[in-house]
């Protein structure tokens, strides 16, 4: 990983856009040159387990709220248990519109909609958990050596086939 | 759209849809960091969840 340095980087939405977010919240931008190796499912989906990850801050209702004032971040999880029902999940995100998410939730985090697929074995099954963390982190050193590391370490024990990721 | 990732409220068919394309894309994908846009509007999926929250007496006429 490196920082974009470069103001004149075609990909940023106007030039020297990341520098300046960058001065602010030093390490925060950042422009991957490599990817990972594409992983092939080893088996059917009707037959694999789906686990889902969400930065939409979403967590079962009497678990801890997330910091959603922290200046420079949240950087613990939560999980969700996959046959949660919506009225038991609550959201805890200052950082995107909720609106939405308040009327249905599966717009952000579409666990009914997991579940009927699991149900018609469209997807093989759910792995127990789901797991959710908010967006906001400042700090993309310590995202990456500490939250990443622990999400990825909770994922891995649940031994899902494949994994659903989206952000808020 | 922000906070919208997989449809507008209460419609069903199309956040369905959407997780769909995704799983197919599981296995269709061809190389790692491949991104495919689907041929969804947000005018047309607003317009659709009004339909279906009126049906639903959600949203008055």
């Amino acid at each position: 990983m490196e920082n974009s340095k470069n103001e004149n980087d075609s990909s940023q939405m106007r030039p020297g856009l990341w520098a300046t977010v960058n001065e602010r919240y030093l390490g925060s931008m950042i422009t991957k040159t490599d990817f990972v190796p594409l992983a092939r499912l080893k088996k059917p989906l009707s037959e694999s387990r789906l686990t889902f990850v969400s930065t939409a801050g979403v967590q079962p209702k009497n678990s801890m709220p997330f910091d959603t004032v922290h200046p420079v971040g949240d950087y613990t999880f939560r999980r969700v248990p996959s046959d949660s029902k919506v009225e038991d999940l609550e959201i805890h995100q200052l950082k995107y519109p909720t609106v939405g998410a308040k009327k249905d939730l599966n717009v952000i985090f579409p666990i009914e909609r997991l579940q009927e697929l699991a149900e018609e074995k469209i997807i093989g099954e759910l792995a127990p958990n789901f797991f959710s963390f908010i967006g906001y982190n400042m700090d993309a050193l310590k995202l990456e050596q500490t939250l990443a590391e622990d999400i990825a370490d909770a994922v891995e024990a649940e031994k899902p086939d494949a994994a659903m990721l989206a952000p808020a | 759209m922000m906070g919208h990732h997989f449809g507008v409220p209460h419609h069903k068919e199309l956040q369905r849809r959407i997780i769909l394309a995704m799983l197919d894309f599981l296995t269709a994908a061809t190389r790692s960091g491949e991104i495919k846009m689907l041929p969804l509007k947000w005018a047309t999926a607003r317009r659709e969840a009004i339909k279906i929250e009126r049906k639903l007496g959600l949203k008055e006429d």
